[in-house]
C-alpha cells in the first residue's frame, strides 16, 4: 500500500511523453460514460422518433409503413385533434399554477425550518412526510377526503360538491394533491439554497439598518436564485410530465387529462404505437422547450445581475 | 461565477433531460413494438390458416406443458396444477406467473406471442381479450373440442370465445354482476329497472360504477343490451353504438344521477366506492359483483344482514341482460405440446375442479351443474342468482379494438352522466370513436 503512490507516480509522466497523448486519453476514459448514457438515454429517444414516424396496424403490416405525408402523419394527425390540445392547455394550466404554489409555500417552509429554534427537528422531518409517501398513495388519500360522501371536505364546507366529477373542480383538486405532496420537495432544495448564504452577509446588513424585508429581498432572494432556478427547473419538467396523479384521481376525465396520460392511454392502452409514441415526442419537445428558456430568460438576468 | 452558473444550468438541464428520455423510453418499449406479422383482409373478420385443436390427442399426452396466468394470488392455480401432476404421472405441468396487473399479464403474453414463443402452452386469458389473440393468429382454434363438452357449460360463457365463426379458448371462469338490494326497505324485488330507479327515488336511491373506466362500460351496457342496443354491427365492422335503444339506457342512467336518485358523486365512483357507500346503509341498491357479498355481510357494516342480491330485472319494453367477466383458457398456436395444453385445459373445467375452485378459491365456474351442488349452495347463498345472472349476460364487444371501444363508451357516457353532454351528442360521439378506432386494424 505504501509503496503504491511511489510507483504511480513516473507512470502518467512516462505516458505523457511516449505513450497516448493526454487529451486522447481522457476522451478514451470517458468513452464507457458516453456509450452508456447514449445506451440508456439516446437510443430509447430515437427509437421513439422512429416508432413515431411509423403506422402500425394490430393487423396488416406491423411497424413498417412509413407514416405519411414524410413520417410525419402521426405528428399531423395529433397536432390536429383537440385531444392534443385539449391535453396541452390542462398541463400547462397545471404546471403553472402547481409550480408557483409550491414555490411560495417551499420558500415559506424553507424560511421557517432555516431559523433555529426548539424543535426544528422535529419541524424539519414533519415537513417532508407528504413528499415521501408515493404519488399513487397520495392521490387515493385526496381521492377519499374529496369523496362527497365519505369524505370530510364537504362535511366542513357543507354542501354536495362532486369535487372530482366537475370541471374545472377536478384540475383544482389536482393542483391542491400536487402542491401538498411536492411543496416540501421545493422547500429542502431552498433551504440548502438557503444555508450556503454566508450570515456575515446579514449582519453587516444588519449593522446598517437594513429591515427585515430589505434583508429578504436585497440578500436572501437574489442569492437563492440559483438553488430556486434548479428547484423550478425539476418541478416545472415533473409537473409537465404528470401521470400518475391524474390517472389514479379522476382517469383523465373532467379535464384532467394531461399529456403524459393522453400518451399512454394511446401507445399501452390502445396499441396506436405510432400516434402515441408522437404525443410523447411533442411532449419531450415541449419540456424541453421550456427547460430551454428557463435558462435563456432567468439564466441571462442572472448572468447580468453578477457581472454588476 | 457566471461559468459555474451556465454548468449548474447545464447539468441540471442534462438531468432533467434523461429523465424525460426515460419516460418516453417506458412509452416505447412497454408493448413490446414487434410486428403482427399476419396478413390483411379487407373484409368481415375471417381468420385462416389457424391451427386446429385434435380433441383425441390429448389421450396419450405426455412431456412438459407451462400454464401462464397473473400472479395466482389466491393459490388455486397452484394447489390444482399439482393435482393435476400427480394424475398425470406422464406430464409435468408447470405454472408461470406474470404481474397481478391486467394490462401487463396482457403485455406479457402478446411480448412472448409476438417473438413466436412457445414458452406458454396455456394463457389464462381475460374474457375481453381473447378476439385479439384470435385475430393475431396466436391461438389454437378449439371449435372440435367445445363441440362435445359445449352442452355442459353455460351457453352464455362460450360467447367470450366466439370470433369469427370460430371458438378459440375453454371458458374456464366466469363472473356476472348482481343488484344488491335492502330487504329492509324492498319488500318485494322489482322486475324492470324502471321499478329499480322508482322504488330507489322513494328510498335512499341507488349506488353503481360511473367513473370514467372499464367497469363504467360494463354498468352501461348492461342496461343498453337490455334495451335491445348494440355495440358493434353484425359483421363487427362498424359500429351500432347511436342507436335508440342505446340513447334511452344512456338518458335513463343521466335522468337517475340528475334527480339524485343515483348517489351524488356516483360519476366518480369505481367497485370499492360503490362498496363503502352501501355498507355504510346510504343507499337502497347497488350495482356490483359478487365479492361485495362476502364483505357486506361482514360485522361492522350498517347492511350486515340487511340485503339481499337479484340479477339484473328486465329494462321496459326490451329484455334482461348482463355483462360476462372471468377468463378463458387458450392454447398457444405456438405450443410445442398442444397435446398435453389440451389436457390441462379439460382438468380444469372437469366438474371436481371447478367445485373447487368455487368453494374454497371463490371463483364461479363455466359448469352449469357445479351451481346446482348441495355443497356449492350450501356455501353461497346466492349460487342460484348467479348462475341465473351468468346465463342471462352477454360479452362485451369481441374486437381486437376492443380497449377503445370501451374508452369511447366510458368516456361518452360519463360525459352524459355528469351532464356535459346530451346522451343523444354523446352516444353520436362514440359512434365516431368506434368507427375511427375499428379503422385502424
Amino acid at each position: 500500500m505504501a509503496a503504491a503512490p511511489v510507483t504511480a507516480g513516473p507512470v502518467p509522466a512516462r505516458r505523457r511523453s511516449r505513450g497516448i497523448p493526454e487529451r486522447r486519453l481522457a476522451n478514451l476514459m470517458v468513452t464507457p460514460s458516453l456509450l452508456l448514457i447514449a445506451l440508456v438515454a439516446l437510443y430509447p429517444v430515437i427509437y421513439g422518433v422512429w416508432v413515431s414516424m411509423h403506422q402500425y396496424s394490430l393487423i396488416t403490416a406491423g411497424l413498417s409503413r412509413w407514416a405519411s405525408p414524410a413520417g410525419l402523419g402521426n405528428y399531423k394527425e395529433a397536432l390536429q385533434s383537440s385531444e392534443f390540445w385539449d391535453a396541452t392547455r390542462v398541463t400547462l394550466i397545471f404546471t403553472v399554477a402547481s409550480v408557483v404554489l409550491e414555490t411560495i409555500l417551499g420558500l415559506a417552509m424553507a424560511l421557517i425550518m432555516k431559523e433555529a429554534f426548539r424543535g426544528q427537528g422535529v419541524v424539519r422531518t414533519v415537513v417532508l412526510v407528504p413528499w415521501a409517501v408515493l404519488t399513487v398513495v397520495t392521490a387515493i388519500m385526496w381521492k377519499t377526503i374529496f369523496d362527497p360522501n365519505l369524505g370530510f371536505v364537504n362535511q366542513i364546507l357543507g354542501g354536495n360538491t362532486v369535487w372530482l366529477g366537475e370541471e374545472p373542480q377536478a384540475l383544482l383538486v389536482m393542483i391542491f394533491a400536487d402542491t401538498w405532496k411536492t411543496a416540501p420537495f421545493m422547500a429542502l432544495l431552498l433551504l440548502a439554497g438557503l444555508q450556503v448564504i454566508p450570515s456575515d452577509i446579514y449582519e453587516a446588513a444588519k449593522v446598517d439598518g437594513a429591515t427585515t424585508w430589505q434583508r429578504f429581498t436585497r440578500i436572501t432572494l437574489p442569492l437563492l436564485t440559483p438553488a430556486l432556478l434548479v428547484a423550478l427547473i425539476f418541478r416545472t419538467m415533473d409537473a409537465l410530465r404528470a401521470f400518475d396523479l391524474p390517472k389514479v384521481l379522476t382517469n383523465g376525465a373532467n379535464g384532467t387529462t394531461t399529456l403524459s396520460l393522453l400518451s399512454q392511454r394511446t401507445f399501452q392502452e390502445n396499441r396506436l404505437y405510432g400516434p402515441g409514441s408522437a404525443i410523447a415526442i411533442l411532449t419531450f419537445i415541449l419540456v424541453m422547450i421550456v427547460a430551454f428558456l428557463y435558462i435563456r430568460l432567468v439564466g441571462g438576468n442572472l448572468r447580468g445581475m453578477t457581472e454588476d | 461565477m457566471s461559468r459555474r452558473l451556465t454548468a449548474f444550468f447545464v447539468a441540471a438541464l442534462l438531468g432533467g433531460g434523461v429523465v424525460a428520455a426515460c419516460g418516453s423510453d417506458s412509452n416505447s418499449s412497454g408493448g413490446g413494438g414487434g410486428g403482427g406479422g399476419s396478413t390483411s383482409s379487407s373484409s368481415a373478420p375471417k381468420i385462416e390458416g389457424a391451427k386446429v385443436i385434435d380433441p383425441a390427442s390429448m389421450n396419450g399426452a405426455k412431456g412438459n406443458v407451462t400454464l401462464c396466468m397473473g400472479k395466482d394470488t389466491s393459490g388455486d392455480k397452484t394447489a390444482l396444477v399439482k393435482q393435476f401432476n400427480s394424475a398425470n404421472p406422464g406430464i409435468t405441468a408447470k405454472l408461470l406467473e406474470f404481474s397481478t396487473s391486467a394490462d401487463e399479464q396482457r403485455a406479457q403474453f402478446v411480448q412472448r406471442q409476438e417473438a413466436k414463443s412457445g414458452e406458454c402452452d396455456v394463457f389464462y386469458s381475460d374474457v375481453i381479450w381473447t378476439a385479439e389473440f384470435a385475430s393475431q393468429k396466436w391461438l389454437y382454434d378449439m371449435t372440435p373440442y367445445l363441440d362435445s363438452k359445449k352442452s355442459e357449460l353455460i351457453p352464455a360463457t362460450l360467447k367470450t370465445v366466439d370470433y369469427a365463426g370460430k371458438l378459440w379458448g375453454v371458458p374456464q371462469q366466469t363472473d356476472a354482476a348482481f343488484l344488491y338490494y335492502r330487504d329492509d326497505q324492498v319488500q318485494t324485488p322489482p322486475t324492470t329497472w324502471q321499478q329499480v330507479y322508482d322504488v330507489a327515488k322513494q328510498n335512499d336511491g341507488i349506488v353503481y360504477q360511473g367513473a370514467p373506466y372499464e367497469g363504467l362500460t360494463c354498468d352501461f351496457l348492461e342496461l343498453a343490451f337490455a334495451a335491445g342496443g348494440k355495440v358493434l354491427s353484425d359483421d363487427q365492422k362498424k359500429s351500432a353504438i347511436n342507436s335508440p335503444q342505446n340513447v334511452k339506457a344512456l338518458q335513463f342512467m343521466a335522468d337517475g344521477v340528475k334527480n339524485g336518485v343515483a348517489a351524488n358523486g356516483v360519476t366518480t365512483y369505481m367497485e370499492e366506492e360503490s362498496r363503502r357507500y352501501f355498507e355504510s346503509g346510504k343507499a337502497t341498491f347497488m350495482r356490483n359483483w359478487p365479492y361485495a357479498y362476502a364483505l357486506g355481510e361482514k360485522k361492522g357494516t350498517a347492511v350486515a344482514g340487511k340485503f339481499k342480491v337479484m340479477p339484473f330485472p328486465q329494462f321496459e319494453g326490451g329484455g334482461k341482460a348482463a355483462i360476462l367477466g372471468g377468463h378463458n383458457f387458450v392454447i398457444s398456436a405456438y405450443s410445442k405440446n398442444p397435446a398435453a395444453a389440451l389436457k390441462l385445459t379439460d382438468f380444469f373445467i372437469s366438474p371436481e375442479v371447478q367445485k373447487t375452485e368455487f368453494t374454497d378459491y371463490s371463483l364461479a365456474p363455466t359448469l352449469a351443474s357445479v351451481y346446482d351442488d348441495p355443497d356449492v349452495q350450501k356455501k353461497y347463498a346466492f349460487a342460484q342468482e348467479l348462475k341465473q345472472s351468468v346465463s342471462q349476460a352477454q360479452a362485451r364487444p369481441v374486437s381486437p379494438v376492443y380497449p377503445q371501444i370501451s374508452q369511447a363508451i366510458y368516456n361518452n357516457v360519463n360525459a352524459a352522466l355528469s351532464g356535459k353532454a346530451s346522451p343523444a351528442d354523446a352516444m353520436k360521439t362514440a359512434d365516431d370513436q368506434i368507427n375511427k378506432a375499428l379503422a385502424t386494424f
